[in-house]
């Protein structure tokens, strides 16, 4: 009965948070944009056929047209619409796996770090600072110039390299200030052990914290993916939102009038970087206490 | 000043590990890369007989060490990094690359330093104005609203569409270069007038993007001094708007403002890097750009050294010199 009590008690606090976030105006018209650019690419990229993105498929440089090609084709002769989807798509992979893989390992570091304290605390803090002086882009492009092949899980396993260290510093900050709680006492003394306490007592207060930074990161790679692209680095075979950008740029596409070959990605990257802010913000708001408060 | 000198050896601690990782990735990343890419890169380079490149390849490990062992390599590799040696580049073979990165370095200094300065002020005055006007003056809530859209669209991006409207669509400014080639670099009016012509265009692109966050912090911190007793006391006083604005509100918000710059300085050398790369501006970053499409990997590896350390050199020297500016900063404890 006891733990049937406690899913309940979970599930009901999950339901809890998902009331209050789509009872926020900003999150939830952020949410809606997201999700609209998901389910338009996902339909799209699967009703496009695979060759609309060959090479030499057809034309080039054809401008938006009623007849088969709504955003016109590249001087590479492939089809916008279809690039455009399936960019969209390679882009929330790569922005979604760094995010997550990056607040997974950040989380498990920094409750690490904070819950054990002492020795091992002071080593993870400055090896977290560490990270987060870096340079991260700059890393990056030297070794996505070395290795050749990228392709989109190599550029999200790499983007993770640098996406942990944030939230592990502000997990440990989290368990700093949540071990000392009562509640937490009360669990010890109970006799659960360390992992038992972390996992069913403290996870609970952290979700809705995980879940601002994990859209905060998702914003990140994305922005981090498309830097490289730009910088040549990129998932060279494949199409992200960065790639088309460079491919644009590489065929001067600004400069020769083919303005819906580089507009396309751009004003997409825009869209998703302004509905992935909304959502955060809104969070923000849900979230944090204070602000609550002073919006009464 | 014991936690003072505690915080100090925490951070020189928090320097030396990432520069000593940054140095060993560097170090490793290309000798354990499949192949050979001071071969691959010096085949393309040099069109002639097999022997001739064996030579070259030859000649050029001894010259940086490579036909040693691993380990020998690395002791090799960091004293000649403290000699300030960075290695020789392939596209200018046999240039040493710390002389290329030293002629691409005033030119991403000099625009980011700029750009940063310029933006901060514009942004904290328009914002301390939007603050002190409060949520009810209607034309200053847009100008929040673009600030919030200004802040989210990364400084890439702008370069962009920037180039594309004032380049191709008006073209008033020059779509490349940092100046009008044939002309001499020198410090003569000429060509000083002619490189802010040619930065113009990208030095906005990354002002427009600092732009918003300035203002809305700016904004932020007024509406909140706004709310305390000595600015109450000021209008009780019957003192002018204005000078309650000025004289009082603005010098208790600016404080905040002051650290949101100085911590912004650490950006100075590699902060604008894709900038540089969409207009072809002859920093640092477009340096990387070049040397990627030539695959000169020493230049490669030494421009992106050169970039983290002054980067984690920057951020060490504000770290461990804002406290003793302001002493209200606690040494790193939350």
């Amino acid at each position: 009965m006891l733990s049937y009590n406690r899913l309940e008690r979970r599930a009901s606090t999950l339901r809890r948070l998902f009331t209050m976030l789509f009872s926020n105006r900003i999150f939830t018209l952020g949410f809606t944009l997201f999700m609209t650019i998901i389910i338009i690419s996902l339909i799209g990229n699967h009703l496009f056929p695979q060759e609309f993105i060959r090479v030499g498929n057809f034309l080039p440089n054809q401008p938006p047209n009623l007849e088969g090609h709504l955003l016109g084709t590249d001087s590479l002769g492939r089809d916008i619409t279809a690039q455009l989807f399936m960019a969209v798509l390679n882009s929330l992979q790569i922005g979604l796996i760094a995010a997550a893989v990056g607040t997974a390992l950040g989380t498990i570091v920094g409750f690490m770090s904070g819950y054990k304290g002492g020795i091992v605390d002071s080593i993870l803090r400055i090896v977290i600072d560490a990270f987060l002086s870096i340079p991260s882009l700059i890393f990056l492009v030297l070794i996505a110039s070395v290795v050749k092949t990228v392709d989109v899980w190599s550029v999200a396993m790499l983007l993770s390299m640098f996406s942990w260290a944030n939230p592990a510093r502000q997990a440990r900050a989290q368990m700093l200030s949540l071990k000392e709680r009562d509640f937490v006492y009360m669990a010890r003394l109970s006799g659960m052990n360390s992992w038992e306490i972390v996992i069913k007592e403290i996870m609970p207060h952290i979700f809705a914290w995980m879940t601002a930074n994990f859209t905060n990161a998702v914003l990140w790679a994305i922005l981090t993916e498309s830097g490289l692209s730009i910088m040549g680095v990129g998932p060279q075979g494949e199409i992200t939102l960065g790639m088309m950008i460079y491919w644009a740029l590489k065929y001067v596409a600004l400069f020769r009038g083919l303005w819906w070959w580089w507009m396309t990605p751009v004003f997409t990257l825009i869209y998703l970087f302004i509905s992935l802010y909304l959502m955060h913000l809104g969070m923000d708001e849900v979230f944090n206490p204070r602000l609550r408060d002073k919006r009464g | 000043m014991v936690s003072y000198r505690k915080y100090l050896v925490e951070r020189t601690l928090t320097f030396i590990i990432s520069m000593f990782f940054s140095i060993t990735i560097v170090f490793l990343v290309p000798r354990l890369a499949p192949g050979d890419p001071i071969k691959t890169a010096l085949e393309q380079v040099i069109v002639g007989g097999g022997s001739e490149i064996e030579k070259t390849v030859e000649e050029y490990k001894r010259m940086l060490g490579l036909d040693k062992d691993l380990a020998t390599q690395y002791i090799f590799y960091i004293k000649e990094l403290f000699r300030g040696n960075l290695g020789y580049s392939i596209m200018y073979f046999p240039t040493p690359v710390i002389d290329i990165i030293m002629r691409a370095i005033p030119w991403s200094i000099g625009l980011l330093t700029t750009t940063t300065i310029l933006s901060w002020i514009i942004g904290t005055f328009i914002g301390a104005i939007a603050g002190w006007r409060g949520e009810g003056s209607r034309f200053f809530n847009i100008l929040a609203f673009i600030a919030l859209g200004l802040y989210v669209i990364p400084y890439y991006i702008f370069a962009v569409i920037l180039a594309y409207l004032f380049g191709y669509i008006i073209r008033i400014f020059p779509l490349s270069g940092g100046y009008t080639p044939g002309l001499m670099p020198s410090l003569n009016l000429e060509f000083i007038l002619d490189v802010i012509w040619h930065s113009t265009l990208p030095a906005l692109s990354i002002i427009l993007s600092s732009l918003g966050w300035w203002f809305l912090s700016m904004r932020s911190m007024i509406i909140n001094v706004k709310g305390e007793d000595f600015i109450l006391m000021a209008e009780a006083k019957g003192l002018r708007k204005n000078r309650i604005l000025w004289k009082y509100a603005f010098r208790n918000a600016i404080l905040p403002q002051v650290t949101g710059l100085a911590l912004s300085l650490r950006n100075v050398v590699g902060g604008a890097l894709l900038t540089e790369v969409i207009f072809a501006y002859p920093g640092v970053g477009y340096l990387i750009f070049t040397a990627i499409t030539n695959m000169d990997y020493p230049l490669i590896q030494g421009a992106v050294l050169f970039l983290i350390f002054t980067t984690c050199f920057l951020n060490f020297a504000i770290d461990i010199l804002y406290p003793l500016v302001d002493p209200r900063i606690r040494y790193g404890e939350e």
